[in-house]
């Protein structure tokens, strides 16, 4: 029993290490996710800018206008949500 | 029709042609796969969970690193408050990440790269949490679209940046899990392909790419579902603590 305070300080500093390499393999994964997400996301807001601008376009028939409008509003928006997600990255 | 590429995302029906309303119901081998995958799901998490041993065995040991896995992602990117919505966000998980690992066995149908499923899938939950955020804070939840500290002259301008922007979310969350599946796919049956037609001497060199992008394929299956995951989390996150 005399081992017994070394074993418990050994048991302390390999939990803790392994919580560390699961931390930072987490880390990795969702960096890698967010590498991912950028793209989609401003494309996204650009389609669905665009499609808004074409709907409303048919409502009120000003054909080309609202939808130039809306694409750049679109593309806007898309730039707005890739800066949250750096920014979300960054924390 | 083997070398057909697209070949592998037909959807067709197997058994008698079902019909409600004029609206084709009958079963496909769509899904047949989601079935599959959600039985795969029960059988997994069963056999997890069938002994609650305290120094767990190998199958519960897996279950219990998914459990931890997306509890800790809910509380780290939520917080607390979004405990109560854990059975949707780990079942979630598991039926994309499980649809997305049964497409990459040989013959299967990868029921993830239709975008009518991921993108149903990402409209229920955007309308959820929309409605999640009204019940939660009535009409405090616009104020999402309504940043603080713009100029008055920008702001109608700004609003309707946010509404897009808030819009673009079931769109980019679809397409993203989608476009990604239906690519690799894509991608493993066109080098297999190459394979065939280059025969026995050039063959090895695009049977090699395929080895290397089944495993890169399987590492985007995970990323993937993992993403869909964090991302519904996130959207939560905005319903549930009001920030802006």
């Amino acid at each position: 029993m005399t081992n017994f305070n070394d074993f418990k300080t050994r048991l302390k500093i390999a939990k803790s290490n392994l919580k560390k390499t699961d931390e930072d393999s987490a880390k990795e994964a969702s960096f890698l996710g967010n590498a991912f997400k950028l793209g989609t996301e401003l494309v996204a807001a650009v389609a669905v800018g665009t499609i808004i601008g074409f709907i409303l376009d048919s409502w009120f028939g000003t054909t080309p206008w609202l939808i130039v409008i809306f694409f750049f509003v679109g593309a806007a928006a898309g730039m707005l949500n890739v800066v949250r997600t750096a920014k979300r990255m960054q924390k | 029709m083997a070398t057909n590429p697209m070949h592998q995302f037909n959807v067709y029906r197997i058994g008698p042609e079902v019909k409600i309303a004029g609206i084709d119901i009958s079963f496909t081998n769509s899904s047949l796969f989601m079935l599959l995958s959600a039985g795969a799901i029960c059988i997994f998490l069963l056999l997890g969970t069938r002994e609650k041993k305290l120094i767990p065995g190998k199958m519960q040991l897996v279950a219990e690193i998914f459990y931890n896995f997306i509890a800790k992602m809910i509380s780290d990117t939520a917080g607390s408050k979004a405990k109560p919505y854990f059975p949707f966000i780990f079942s979630l998980f598991m039926f994309v990440l499980f649809c997305n690992m049964v497409g990459m066995f040989p013959y299967s149908f990868t029921v993830t790269s239709h975008i009518i499923v991921t993108l149903i899938m990402a409209m229920f939950i955007f309308v959820a949490v929309t409605v999640i955020g009204f019940i939660k804070h009535g009409f405090k939840y616009l104020k999402i679209f309504v940043p603080s500290g713009v100029p008055v002259l920008l702001l109608p301008l700004i609003t309707i940046i946010e509404i897009i922007s808030y819009l673009s979310r079931p769109v980019s969350l679809s397409v993203r899990l989608f476009a990604n599946m239906m690519a690799g796919h894509t991608m493993l049956k066109v080098f297999g392909g190459f394979v065939i037609s280059l025969g026995l001497l050039g063959g090895w060199l695009p049977l090699s790419f395929s080895v290397a992008l089944t495993g890169l394929e399987i590492l985007v299956a995970f990323l993937q579902a993992y993403v869909f995951a964090i991302l519904t989390c996130i959207y939560l996150n905005d319903a549930l603590n009001l920030h802006h």
